[in-house]
């Protein structure tokens, strides 16, 4: 298993390679520049720029340029924010994307997981299809409905938590984004829970376990929870990596200096570094987590075997 | 100035409501504090919390483009000169200043108490350091080019000549004197900006593009900056060293960077004190609940459409481009549709003080006969029923605003004439670069004035001009805005203008549609501000009066 | 693998001289039950299911239909009727929107573009999915890894570039759309059906197939995809519903479907901005929504639920 991570690892290197290439070459394939405004720059004044960020040379060798100053870990200036690098950028955004994604990571799977089981073992009747039901409403309803509503509920009406903004990551302000992130994947969570542990539990050697008499809480936690937990696993593993590199729409509405919100003004604005950067960091983690997931992967399902 | 997407992203400008300058002679060095009446209670915490719509691009004064930058400079630096309350130029650095008769020399002596915020004086070749940083083609802004007005600036800026050959001088260090190409009737108003702000040289030199970091800046404005984060907040606290020191009340500013629908909610959660701007939409209603925290004025800029000349279907077809143009009811749109915060035009230059407008005549028309009038031209365009215009109509994507405005004209087009004419939505960068190609028919295009003055609008229309993006190219008009350049009377200057905006209404290069207006929620206990045409509140004037839970 | 001898025809021939002998209702009962006639069977049971459909069905006619026989269109505004409430006293039951058009029109056709996205971006989802994913799982080995290392690069990839560069380069017709988020999102069940094939791929049935010799990709189409139903059937209704927001945050982008079109998705984001003044622009389209995912899940369900070897 080591060395299968180890091996993984290692091949993880060209998989960057070949992201950042792709990314690269998508970004400078849309149209439009990062310096492109409305009040359109004299031909000389676009030189001077172009010329000071090296733009004006041909794409491998911008390209080059460019990979040269990742391997030193400088992710380049952003040309969007002038006086700032893209590392100053992460480094300011990150912490907020960690904090609030790691609560509603945390939250969802304490509260998806048990309510999927449950609901599992009541599989049919009133306390599946109630459970179930308010999971479809997490899905259901997407996070720029969810989250409005909140503000108006608990800070415009009842003033108990504040419309918006980082606050330091004071405990005030953490509580609705959280939520809001957290409430879908609670609802999936669940569901999936609840899907796979129906389907494990029906399971012949489930029904031999059962049938050989085993009490029903030996029978789930130490014959079908693991098994039950294999697309859970596959789930979690971009999923974790997606709540936690931001989601833009919680960041917009509560207004929170993320990473979401970087990327996607990035991508708009043509600010080839930022989002460059933030893509490294994302398929790293990508990387790192799917291979987290196959590891784990194994761990519940001895019949797996990684050579 | 260009206001092609939503507000939030306009690229910055100086607006007055009137000419600064009224020939030459001294101003006195006055000082523009509120009057508070004795007696106000004033709250004990003296701290703002304004929102400023979006997250300023950066806090070099060098390379700033956009308002929301410019609203946190306004309040970190200050210039030769500054605006009042009202919008209108009062001393700032500047004690007092001189214009010779020609108007091409300007001489201005600096007041000696100017500090910066670090204590030591400003001198004025703090002025010429910046100014020649700026533009420095190594410093690569954005903005140099207006300091067009400056002897050899432009020169300068291509790298043509060394920036100690700029028009400016500093005699010694209280004495500025400028040089200038033309008379420039606008040039007061050019120095409110940021991008001739003087700059403190040692601290670039010694941090080089950190020197804004907080810590590391120093400005000599009301305020210093204390802490700043992109797409989060922005916190100044009171400059201890600025000269009028005693008469700024805020100890504290605190800039959100929320735009869009949260501005609202965090008004009425009672984050922020001050929103710029809010949805057209709960107009209606936030009156009803708000009373006059709802504030709105004109604003110097103007939307309109634009027509790409080179092309079928609008090239050499003016009468084409005027149906389409009376077949729209602005004030149906402005009213309904923009629920009164926005005004209906039929010329280019928003209201301005002392300039006459030329409005084209069939704008009085009641709207049955402007209709008919409209389906003449656009028969006689070689258009009809059976062979209706197919044309697709361009704007930048993200503002639902905007895309409903589109949506009603579409509509309106197609009752009143039987025109068939697409929405196309394109993304932003996308929008731009299909601009300069010159691919778009029929495109948004506002703008919004740089300074207040009809020339900043008039100079879209000159041939060439970069964002001249319907290609119209009239030497009778080029003739009369070069000509109108060089006039140093103001009231023939204006004439001219008015002159030239007739040319236009019968071309209708260009289809004028609605100027703006300035709009925001202000809690009633925030004082010391003016509706102005600029939109620029300084927060050195503000002061918080008492108030529950503040 | 070698080929199976040829052992059906006696056999066959022998059961079609008995059918013939039969009368209707015995070949019924003797024809036996086929896995698909099984499984409808236990959807019928399932009522929350079956509600679903029938639901569903109605409002896709309703979709259909509606606009057709409502005296307003979805594009005319009307300016002296804006943001009327919802009212029962004739005219626009449902209101009107910030332009004077009747919502209940401009929901119907919402719900016509966003159910034909989730639906054709699913399927091209889908398609692409199953197929990445079982292969991969199935071959394993170096295949394996090569497909998944793919998957992972694709992951790692911004997709709102890729989408520009595909909705720019290609025009910005509804079907590219599709395209470009069914292209992005068969990441997700390629991963899991690879994940579930891994898993099937040791179970006794698969072996028992190899043990007959019966050809690799024969195995995948007769047994592991049948297995594989349940658990895709599931994320395809969750995804249909996130293809469905997705399309609207692409909207919010400004790369969506074009104005006066409109899709729930569009609805929704725009009727967030009027939550406070006019709620019913964001309840009336969120409800329809709200309600088609419902379906689509319980639908999704209860064909689970049927479609289960398990119980056989």
């Amino acid at each position: 298993m080591l060395r299968y991570s180890l091996r993984r690892l290692l091949s993880a290197i060209p998989t960057l390679l070949v992201v950042i290439t792709l990314s690269f070459a998508l970004l400078h394939a849309a149209p439009g520049g990062p310096f492109d405004s409305e009040k359109v720059l004299p031909p000389q004044i676009k030189q001077n720029i172009e010329h000071a960020y090296h733009l004006d040379e041909p794409l491998p060798e911008q390209y080059l340029r460019y990979l040269g100053q990742v391997l030193q870990g400088d992710f380049g200036p952003s040309y969007q924010y002038r006086d700032t690098t893209v590392n100053d950028l992460i480094a300011q955004g990150l912490p907020v994307d960690v904090t609030i994604g790691g609560w509603a990571l945390l939250l969802s799977l304490l509260i998806g997981l048990p309510i999927g089981i449950f609901a599992a073992l009541r599989q049919n009747t009133a306390l599946d299809y109630g459970p179930m039901a308010a999971a479809m409403l997490g899905i259901s309803l997407p996070s720029f409905i969810v989250a409005p509503v909140m503000i108006l509920i608990f800070a415009v009406h009842l003033h108990w938590l504040p419309a918006g903004d980082w606050g330091g990551g004071s405990p005030s302000h953490l509580v609705m984004p959280v939520l809001a992130l957290a409430a879908p994947y609670t609802a999936y969570i669940a569901r999936l829970m609840r899907g796979s542990m129906v389907e494990t539990l029906s399971s012949p050697y489930i029904r031999t376990a059962r049938a050989k008499g085993l009490p029903l809480r030996t029978v789930i936690w130490a014959h079908a929870f693991k098994p039950a937990m294999m697309p859970l696993v596959s789930f979690l593993g971009p999923a974790s990596v997606g709540i936690i590199s931001g989601s833009i729409v919680i960041e917009t509405i509560f207004s929170l200096p993320g990473i979401g919100r970087y990327f996607v003004d990035g991508a708009l604005n043509r600010d080839y570094t930022v989002v460059l950067g933030i893509t490294i960091l994302y398929g790293i983690a990508i990387i790192v987590a799917n291979l987290i997931a196959d590891l784990v992967y194994a761990l519940l399902d001895p019949r797996i075997r990684y050579q | 100035m260009p206001g092609l997407r939503n507000s939030r992203r306009r690229l910055i400008g100086t607006l007055l409501v009137g000419l600064a300058l009224t020939g030459c002679g001294e101003n006195g060095s006055l000082i523009s504090a509120p009057q508070i009446e004795v007696g106000t209670a004033l709250a004990d915490q003296q701290a703002l919390d304004r929102q400023i719509g979006a997250s300023p691009r950066t806090l070099d004064p060098s390379l700033a483009t956009d308002v929301a930058s410019q609203h946190v400079l306004d309040d970190l630096f200050e210039g030769l000169v500054t605006l009042d309350q009202a919008g209108d130029i009062v001393p700032g650095v500047a004690a007092r200043w001189q214009r010779s008769a020609d108007g091409l020399t300007w001489t201005f002596q600096l007041r000696d108490n100017a500090r910066w915020s670090n204590g030591k004086p400003v001198t004025a070749q703090d002025f010429l350091y910046a100014w020649k940083r700026i533009l420095d083609p190594a410093t690569a802004s954005e903005y140099a080019q207006a300091l067009g007005p400056i002897i050899n600036a432009l020169a300068i800026n291509a790298g043509k000549l060394p920036p100690a050959q700029l028009g400016a001088e500093a005699p010694d260090a209280h004495t500025l004197i400028v040089h200038l190409v033309i008379p420039t009737p606008y040039f007061l108003n050019l120095l409110t900006n940021m991008y001739l702000a003087p700059e403190y040289a040692p601290a670039i030199k010694q941090w080089g593009e950190a020197w804004t970091r907080p810590g590391h800046m120093v400005s000599n404005g009301a305020f210093m900056l204390k802490s700043a984060v992109i797409n989060g907040n922005i916190v100044a606290t009171k400059n201890p060293y600025y000269w009028d020191a005693k008469n700024v009340h805020l100890t504290r500013v605190t800039y959100h960077t929320a735009s869009g629908a949260s501005t609202v909610s965090q008004y009425l959660g009672g984050t922020v004190d001050w929103t710029d701007g809010f949805p057209a939409n709960d107009a209606a209603r936030l009156k009803r609940v708000l009373g006059s925290q709802v504030v709105h004025g004109p604003y110097f800029g103007t939307a309109m459409l634009g027509f790409n000349l080179d092309q079928a279907p609008f090239k050499g077809n003016r009468k084409l481009r005027l149906a389409l143009s009376m077949a729209v009811d602005r004030v149906v749109l402005a009213k309904y549709l923009n629920h009164g915060l926005v005004l209906p035009a039929y010329n280019l230059i928003p209201p301005l003080k002392h300039y006459t407008a030329a409005i084209p005549s069939w704008a009085k028309l009641p709207g049955d006969q402007r209709h008919a009038l409209a389906r003449k031209l656009y028969r006689e365009a070689g258009y009809s029923k059976a062979h209706p215009l197919q044309v697709a109509m361009t704007f930048a994507a993200g503002n639902a605003g905007t895309r409903q405005f589109m949506e009603a004209l579409a509509a309106m087009w197609r009752m009143n004439l039987g025109a068939d004419i697409t929405i196309n939505n394109l993304q932003w960068k996308v929008l731009l670069q299909s601009l300069q190609l010159r691919q778009l028919k029929l495109f948004w295009s506002a703008w919004i004035g740089d300074f207040p003055d009809p020339f900043t609008f008039m100079q879209l229309f000159t041939s060439g001009f970069p964002q001249n993006h319907g290609d119209y190219r009239n030497p009778a008009f080029d003739a009369l805005i070069d000509r109108a350049q060089h006039t140093v009377d103001p009231t023939a200057r204006y004439a001219l203008f008015t002159q030239a905006e007739g040319i236009l209404n019968h071309d209708a290069p260009y289809l004028p549609m609605y100027f703006y207006e300035a709009s925001h929620l202000i809690k009633p206990y925030v004082k010391g501000w003016k509706s102005n045409v600029v939109d620029r509140h300084l927060s050195r004037y503000i002061y918080i009066l008492e108030h529950k839970g503040g | 693998m070698s080929t199976p001898p040829p052992r059906s025809r006696p056999l066959a021939h022998a059961t079609a001289v008995t059918e013939a002998a039969l009368t209707g209702a015995d070949r019924e009962a003797l024809a036996g039950r086929s896995l698909w006639q099984d499984a409808w069977r236990r959807l019928r049971r399932n009522r929350a299911a079956m509600a679903s459909l029938i639901l569903l069905g109605l409002i896709v006619l309703a979709a259909i239909f509606g606009p057709m026989i409502s005296p307003y269109d979805y594009y005319t505004p009307q300016w002296t009727l804006l943001n009327q409430w919802p009212t029962l006293a004739g005219g626009h039951i449902l209101g009107t929107d910030n332009l004077g058009r009747d919502e209940l029109v401009r929901v119907l056709w919402g719900c016509r573009i966003s159910l034909m996205i989730g639906l054709v971006a699913s399927v091209v989802s889908l398609s692409i999915g199953v197929l990445w994913g079982t292969t991969a799982g199935y071959v394993g080995g170096w295949v394996d890894s090569l497909m998944m290392r793919i998957v992972d690069i694709l992951y790692s990839v911004p997709f709102i570039p890729f989408v520009i560069v595909l909705l720019v380069l290609f025009g910005r017709e509804l079907i590219l759309i599709f395209v470009a988020i069914g292209a992005v999102s068969w990441l997700d069940i390629a991963r899991i059906v690879r994940g579930q094939t891994l898993t099937l791929k040791k179970r006794e049935f698969v072996e028992a197939a190899r043990a007959s010799g019966v050809g690799g990709f024969a195995i995948i189409r007769r047994h592991l995809i049948p297995n594989l139903l349940g658990i895709v059937v599931i994320y395809i209704t969750l995804t249909i519903p996130s293809l469905i927001l997705f399309e609207a945050f692409l909207s919010f982008l400004g790369l969506g479907v074009q104005a006066p079109m409109t899709s729930l998705g569009v609805l929704v984001s725009d009727g967030v901005a009027d939550l406070q003044s006019f709620p019913y622009l964001l309840i009336v389209p969120s409800a329809f929504l709200a309600v088609i995912i419902y379906c689509f899940n319980y639908l999704g369900d209860g064909l689970r639920d049927a479609l289960d070897p398990k119980d056989r």
